[in-house]
């Protein structure tokens, strides 16, 4: 059955018109994503692999398999690293000014722009070194992974990159293939291994891969040695799923597919070695094709920030026009002390030539005014971002995950700032909400419920409700089988036998125990029997039901085993058989299953088990006080994110069946719509049910992730869904990480309609396309409208979308995409159900491009590579063995609950502290050029400089370079636990609060004030002598006065900012003064020849000086100290409030502390929760049957070699049932 | 117990393969800090600081300022005939004899040492071309006579390097004045002293002698004393410390007698310098200093309004804090607290 997974991968060949849309999203000019599934035209010819014959392939001169993902090599980190640094902007602009200086019309010396510009291109050029050294690192780690290659008859292990194409390896269980390989052997008997392709596309169900019969017998290395094979196969190409090739073997052309190819990155499962010839190595892989350059993204902030350059440049530009203009206007020959006329230096000052002298002006002022641009800005921003990254994120021990031992990752340090900003999260379902990992939690049998376990989602209600966290009973070290977390002492160990119902209890233990498609794989005993199951679901009922002492062990392909304990007796222990008549698959119609069974004493029984809505619809007449109760239950394990199962039973008498079963055979075995038929001949017999109970099985979420979700929430991060499994496991999750309530209004937009389903079978591609275009259309204009009712009406109801991957693919569609965003905008959660990796990556787009928001998509599996790239920031769940998503991702977190840390705290702080350096370097550098502007009137507008050119180069590099760079580490204005505690102060991130245009004009306002103060006071100390000697202060020694008090000025300026003040700022700012005193004390001492000579000196000797040097700084920060005193006090920010609340706390420093809070389990965690079920009534009830892998799992292995299955009721129908005698 | 150790070695290897993060307070961003919250209180606590320590310092300077005495004599226009600007350029620049007889009156008795100064208006001293134009190493020795490159136009004359060459040199300024008491007794000119101490001792060179000096064809201003070694022609150093503004002083000598109340005194000067090509005023100054230097009443007065501007800040905060208080931390606040709902 192509199910919708794989007939969204043909869609990406845009072969039908559905592909037209995908296009059209393609070619949009940034789409650099990877896409999964894309293919790319093939190049014509094949390659011809010599299997075992390292020379013969020689010729044909195949790539090795060593991979490199590292951007430069030793030759090309020059030229290229210098040209990616020049692509900045700003460092191309100082290029040209450097340039600038060096000509005449500069009115200063070329060291000013030179040093500066060398410093920080070293500076990033080392930053780019180091960061491609540890890709090659890791590139090494991988290359240098062991795996066992065949040389002389004898397994080799060599590392990966020795491998060359025809060399025949081995790998073992759990094992990665290291490249393309041609399966020719296993360990298994029947020619087959098991393949987790999760690191692909993120399926975590297994993959049956089957070798040629021919090649079976090539599993030891002698054997191996003497194959001889020689393969005939396409290029390597991207496409994952498709393959062809022939294989020569003695001669005859066996005929090779996609199912005898295992590929690069998958791993090998429940098979204990396979071995296998290389086809494809290195970069040629099948998944290294797929991948590609990683786009660098650059981060909001600093886009914002070429912005505010632009606009710096426009003043900058402005200054040097007013500048020129008056050059112009004041050259005259009557300044006869100039001799003007007497050319010096071409012309620039030639008062006959007024033209001449605007335009070399304009010159002269952009190399005088260059500051104004930051030249440290970007660097120092690139060192704080490093920083922050490598030794904050990657060292927090909040994001240290114990089990996994693995802390996060920041894999890029370009984006920490655009953390705080996220405003949308994009989230993969499976491996990222969930473990994937279904548990059996609760049931409820007979109208009674078992089961004191708390979900997480109960004991988040429990705190909510502020219900003291008792310590209920705790279960102890109980070991428990995976997927069996139930805890009811009236349950276990035969105890069910004392309950009011001990016939229900039987009853709903053989229905676990009977009704399933699992089979069962090992030695038969409870402990190490191994149920294969196609979705964990059905094997945690087994579990559980083994658990119960109902342990199946063995199925034929007529009969079920069950040992079955304490039913006759307590400690009695015996094996049953069942004979299983027929087996009722479940398929996403039906929602149920059903088993005819034969009991030894020839009791007739229809076990069935489904949804609540399909089971209710079809029980008999009474018991009814059970019905209800039942009902109670599914809605308090629904409410509590538990997926539930209704089980019932019936008892068939022995014609009433013969008769069903003439006409099931029948519909078995026709030929058209045997589906349909099936269907309809269930009907028949699953009806009169008797309800035993329910099974609620908790899909186990990672940990921590509903209060995750809440908290990011509440922050104003509105998160989204994208998942392959349908969707009612979608909305399961969705509740069960509390993304939707029964409060939300949720707008569904599904393709499984009846009216759909209608036109489908009808088949008509085209009739079909039109006929879901319309409906969705049609949906998305009534939704909207009814989205626009509610919020502007009172009610403040919250809305919820739920759209299905058919579904999306035309609301994707360009005349449906702005409806779709805004309806997906307006909407607080939104969960995409059945989305192909594609569409994952362009809903992501679409919210970024469409909305201009910023997007972080988080993800696992390799189907999430498209979206993490995507997004504006990638975040792949890392500490599992798939590496495709953190390959691609820019952040790796163990846990999904990290997020917190990772937006709330680092996020934060970095968009805070970045905000910070960037408006601080603003400031800086306008009163420092604003000074020179001054100067300039001053001076006839001719271009003198009124600072030494050390002083001034060294002003941005030395003297007020290192507190920034302090505050951008340190800075906190709340701790850890207070961020985490108002998730809402998160919000002033996302409304870029701390870096808008408001706040660069009250900056520049203040920079002007200040550099008027600082020159203007400056320069009246010059008008009359200021020493008791009389002498007069020079050019020189009042621009020394002015550069003291402006380092002084911009430093504490710096500490005013500061929210938190460390030793290290206090070191930092007073070094910064200091090393400016000591730089002047020995520069004005050596260079004699400098009108800085000895200036500090003269000025020290005077009282006035000191007397400056107080004044100055307090008149120009008196204006931000008004300021900053009204603004907190009549319109506070948030953080400050929150300051202001904490502002006794003490400061939580307790590394102890940490140790705990990390290594608690879960299942601590349950210890300390109690449990409030809420008393409203839930209208969801989480139906457990849905899981991904259902029905594809079988279904994608047809014509594989399917295994037998045991339960194929066709074989058996053909076979004449025994009649038995009752 | 002997599993202890090796259950403690078992729990160390694991250590060590582990990739936890080592505790630092840096990495975990738990430095000790201080969270300065800029409360009221510590506001006008700020600003009454201020106040306190600005008014005396206020005071006092102003007070400094008040004990100077300063006479100021503007003479560029009466000693040159009256007439357009044309007419006293023709006069600056003919050789007649300029000098120039101007009676000052001393207002309050000033103490010795008196100052005298000279200022000039509208000179461009910091225009980029007037600072560029000198040679510092050509001034400070001797070897480096030749060194005249970066004193275009001044450079050479006569295809000979000009000691001092550059623009400054050339056009230094060549007024003189004589003092003299009312009985004709003359007020001696001390111009030893008059120059920054680092300057003559540095800068100027004891063994660099002018040479080749206002021999163009262009004769900008002062001649000077072939003899005289660089580092002893103060009236040079001072001229070669350019001023920041185009209004500037500078330091002509001291006069080393007190003058009472009510002298007056006549000052013959020679008035050579042309500022009238470019409407320049020339100003003599006479001037005692305090421990502050000269006249200047702009720091006290800055300290004054900077304090009292305090005082009324912290006075108007504490009326906005009355009128409209908040307590400190109200949670009631937060943004999303004062509109629940909404985002």
């Amino acid at each position: 059955m192509p199910e919708k997974k794989g007939a969204h991968r043909s869609r990406g060949n845009g072969g039908d018109a559905s592909g037209c849309s995908y296009r059209l999203l393609d070619s949009a000019p940034s789409s650099r994503t990877i896409q999964l599934g894309h293919i790319q035209p093939q190049a014509p010819g094949h390659r011809t692999v010599f299997c075992n014959d390292r020379e013969a392939n020689y010729i044909a001169k195949y790539l090795g398999n060593a991979v490199s993902t590292t951007k430069y090599n030793l030759l090309t980190f020059l030229p290229k690293g210098l040209y990616e640094q020049f692509r900045r902007v700003a460092n191309l602009y100082f290029l040209a000014i450097s340039c600038l200086s060096f000509t005449p019309v500069s009115p200063v010396s070329p060291v000013t722009n030179v040093i500066p510009l060398s410093i920080v291109l070293f500076v990033s050029l080392i930053k780019e070194a180091f960061e491609d050294w540890k890709r090659l690192q890791n590139d090494t780690t991988i290359n240098n992974s062991p795996v066992d290659l065949l040389q002389d008859k004898r397994w080799e292990s060599v590392p990966w990159k020795m491998l060359e194409v025809g060399d025949i390896i081995r790998v073992k269980q759990d094992g990665f293939f290291p490249a393309d390989l041609l399966f020719l052997a296993t360990t298994n008997p029947d020619g087959v291994c098991y393949t987790e392709t999760a690191n692909l596309d993120g399926e975590t169900n297994l993959k049956i891969r089957k070798a040629l019969e021919k090649t079976w017998d090539y599993v030891t290395p002698e054997k191996a040695s003497e194959f001889k094979g020689e393969i005939q196969c396409e290029k390597p190409n991207n496409s994952l799923y498709t393959f062809t090739g022939n294989l020569v073997l003695q001669k005859q052309t066996l005929s090779l597919g996609p199912n005898q190819i295992l590929l690069r990155g998958c791993s090998l499962r429940n098979t204990e070695y396979i071995v296998g010839a290389v086809i494809f190595t290195g970069h040629e892989t099948k998944v290294m094709m797929n991948s590609m350059n990683v786009p660098s993204k650059r981060s909001m902030l600093e886009r914002k920030l070429d912005k505010v350059i632009a606009t710096l440049f426009g003043v900058l530009l402005t200054l040097c026009l007013i500048g020129a203009i008056g050059s112009a206007i004041f050259v005259d020959v009557r300044y006869y002390y100039l001799q003007l006329l007497i050319d010096v230096e071409s012309q620039q000052f030639n008062p006959r030539n007024r033209i001449m002298v605007f335009f070399l002006s304009i010159f002269t002022l952009i190399t005088l005014y260059s500051p104004i641009i930051p030249i440290s800005l970007y660097v120092s921003i690139e060192m704080i971002k490093f920083i922050q990254s490598t030794k904050f994120i990657n060292n927090d021990l909040r994001m240290y995950h114990t089990e996994t031992n693995t802390p996060a990752l920041a894999r890029t340090s370009n984006l920490n700032e655009e953390l705080g900003q996220v405003e949308f999260i994009f989230s993969d379902k499976t491996g990222t909400l969930t473990r994937n990992l279904m548990e059996f939690f609760k049931c409820s049998v007979g109208g009674e419920t078992y089961g004191t376990g708390i979900t997480e989602i109960e004991m988040e209600v429990a705190k909510e409700n502020g219900t003291n966290s008792e310590e209920v009973q705790n279960p102890s070290s109980i070991n428990r089988d995976k997927g069996f977390n139930f805890d009811d002492a009236r349950l276990m160990c035969g105890a069910w036998r004392n309950e009011p119902n001990p016939d229900m209890c039987k009853e709903f233990f053989r229905c676990l125990a009977i009704c399933h498609t699992v089979l069962p794989e090992g030695e038969e005993t409870p402990s190490k029997l191994r149920y294969q199951a196609a979705s964990p679901d059905e094997a945690a009922l087994v579990t559980a039901a083994k658990n119960f002492g109902f342990f199946f062990y063995r199925r034929t392909p007529t009969m079920v085993y069950v040992r079955e304990s304490h039913v006759e007796k307590m400690g009695k222990v015996q094996d049953v058989s069942y004979e299983i008549l027929n087996v009722l698959e479940f398929n996403s119609t039906r929602k149920r299953q059903s088993v005819v069974c034969r009991y030894k004493d020839g009791r007739l029984v229809l076990y069935c088990k489904g949804a609540d809505s399909v089971i209710y619809e079809r029980l008999g007449g009474g018991n009814d006080e059970i019905k209800k109760i039942t009902r109670v239950h599914m809605e308090q394990y629904g409410e509590a994110g538990l997926r539930t199962l209704c089980l019932a039973y019936r008892d068939l008498s022995h014609d009433m069946y013969e008769s069903w079963n003439e006409k099931f055979i029948q519909a078995k075995s026709s030929l058209r719509d045997r589906e349909k038929k099936l269907d309809e001949v269930s009907e028949l017999i699953e009806k009169d049910l008797n309800l035993i109970g329910c099974t609620a099985i908790e899909d186990k979420l990672q940990e921590g992730v509903p209060s995750c979700i809440e908290t990011l929430s509440k922050a104003g991060i509105k998160i989204w869904v994208l998942t392959g499994d349908k969707l009612e496991t979608a909305i399961n999750i969705a509740y069960a990480c509390k993304l939707i309530n029964n409060d939300m209004k949720q707008f569904i937009i599904s393709s499984e309609t009846d009216e759909i389903r209608e036109v489908e079978n009808r088949g008509d591609q085209v009739e079909i396309a039109q006929f879901i275009r319309e409906t969705v259309k049609t949906e998305l204009q009534k939704y909207h409208g009814e989205a626009q009712k509610i919020l502007n009406g009172p009610s403040r109801q919250k809305l919820a979308l739920l759209i299905d991957g058919k579904c999306l693919m035309y609301a994707l569609d360009p005349t449906l995409r702005s409806m779709l965003l805004s309806l997906s905008l307006n909407c607080s959660s939104v969960v995409c159900c059945r989305v192909s990796p594609l569409q994952k990556a362009q809903v992501t787009r679409l919210v970024r491009k469409g909305a201009n928001k910023i997007t972080l998509s988080i993800g696992d599996g390799a189907n999430d590579v498209g979206m993490i790239q995507a997004a504006n920031i990638g975040v792949g769940i890392s500490g599992l063995e798939g590496m495709q998503a953190v390959m691609a991702s820019d952040f790796a977190i163990a846990q999904f609950r990290f997020l917190t840390d990772l937006l709330l705290v680092h996020g934060r702080w970095s968009y805070l502290r970045l905000c910070k350096v960037v408006s601080y370097f603003f400031y800086k550098n306008l009163t420092f050029t604003l000074t020179q502007f001054w100067f300039t009137f001053h001076t006839g507008f001719s271009g003198q400089r009124f600072y030494d050119d050390w002083c001034q180069s060294l002003y941005n590099v030395i003297f007020t370079a290192l507190p920034v760079v302090i505050v951008g580490l340190l800075d906190k204005d709340v701790s850890v636990e207070q961020s985490k505690k108002y998730p809402q102060l998160y919000k002033e991130g996302v409304n870029n609060t701390f870096f808008n245009w408001k706040v660069v004009g009250t900056l520049a306002f203040f920079s002007v004030y200040q550099s008027i103060v600082v020159f203007n006071f400056a320069v009246i100390s010059s008008t009359s002598g200021l020493t008791p000697s009389g002498l007069m202060l020079g050019h020189w020694d009042v621009s020394t006065l002015a550069f003291t008090c402006l380092v002084i000025t911009v430093n504490l300026r710096l500490l005013m900012m500061c929210s938190t003040v460390t030793r290290w700022h206090n070191i930092s700012i007073g070094g910064s003064v200091l090393l400016w005193f000591i730089f002047i004390f020995i520069y004005a001492i050596v260079f004699i020849d400098k009108g800085t000579f000895f200036t500090i000196y003269v000025l020290m000797s005077t009282i006035c000086f000191y007397l400056m040097v107080i004044l100055l700084p307090t008149v120009a920060l008196l204006g931000d100290f008004i300021y900053e005193g009204f603004q907190r006090w009549l319109f506070p920010y948030d953080y400050q409030i929150v300051q202001e609340i904490h502002r006794h706390d003490p400061d939580p420093v307790c590394p102890g502390l940490l140790d705990i809070g990390n290594q608690q389990s879960p299942e601590d965690e349950r210890r300390y929760a109690f449990a409030m079920l809420p008393k409203e009534k839930s209208k969801h009830t989480g139906f457990a049957f849905d899981s991904p892998g259902y029905e594809s799992f079988f279904a994608s292995q047809q014509g594989v070699g399917t295994p037998q299955r045991a339960w194929d009721v066709v074989r058996r129908a053909s076979m004449k049932p025994q009649p038995r005698e009752q | 117990m002997s599993s202890t150790p090796s259950a403690a070695a078992a729990a160390d290897s694991l250590r060590r393969n582990s990739k936890r993060p080592k505790y630092s307070r840096f990495t975990q961003q738990e430095l000790p800090a201080c969270k300065p919250i800029l409360t009221p209180r510590w506001v006008i606590s700020a600003f009454l600081l201020v106040t306190i320590v600005f008014v005396p310092i206020g005071l006092a300077s102003l007070f400094a300022s008040r004990d100077v005495v300063e006479i100021v004599d503007r003479y560029d226009a009466d000693c040159a005939p009256s007439g357009s600007t044309r007419d006293k350029v023709r006069y600056i620049q003919s050789i007649a004899d300029k000098t120039c007889n101007r009676t000052l009156t001393v207002p309050k008795h000033m103490k010795q040492p008196i100052y005298v100064y000279y200022q000039l208006d509208n000179f461009y001293q910091n225009h980029r071309r007037y600072v560029k134009s000198r040679s510092d190493q050509q001034l400070r020795s001797q070897s480096h006579e030749n060194d005249t490159g970066s004193c275009k136009p001044e450079d050479n004359a006569n295809e000979m390097s000009i000691v001092p060459c550059g623009l400054v040199a050339w056009s230094m300024f060549n007024d003189t004045y004589s003092f003299f008491t009312n009985n004709s007794q003359q007020l001696p000119v001390n111009k030893s002293g008059i120059s920054w101490k680092s300057d003559r001792d540095h800068k100027f060179g004891k063994d660099v002698f002018p040479k080749n000096f206002q021999n163009g064809t262009l004769i900008g201003g002062a001649h000077l004393n072939k003899s005289i070694p660089l580092s002893l022609q103060e009236d040079l150093i001072v001229w070669m410390r350019t001023a920041a503004l185009p209004t500037f002083r500078k330091l002509y000598g001291r006069i080393e007698v007190d003058l009472q109340a009510g002298d007056v005194i006549n000052v013959i000067m020679q008035n050579n310098y042309n500022t009238y090509s470019f409407n320049g005023k020339k100003k003599l100054v006479l001037s005692t200093t305090s421990w502050l230097g000269g006249k200047n009443n702009f720091i006290g007065i800055a300290y004054l309004a900077v304090g009292g501007l305090c005082f009324l800040l912290a006075m108007t905060f504490t009326i906005i804090y009355m009128v409209k208080p908040r307590r400190l931390g109200d949670p009631s606040y937060l943004s999303w607290n004062r509109n629940p709902g909404g985002h």
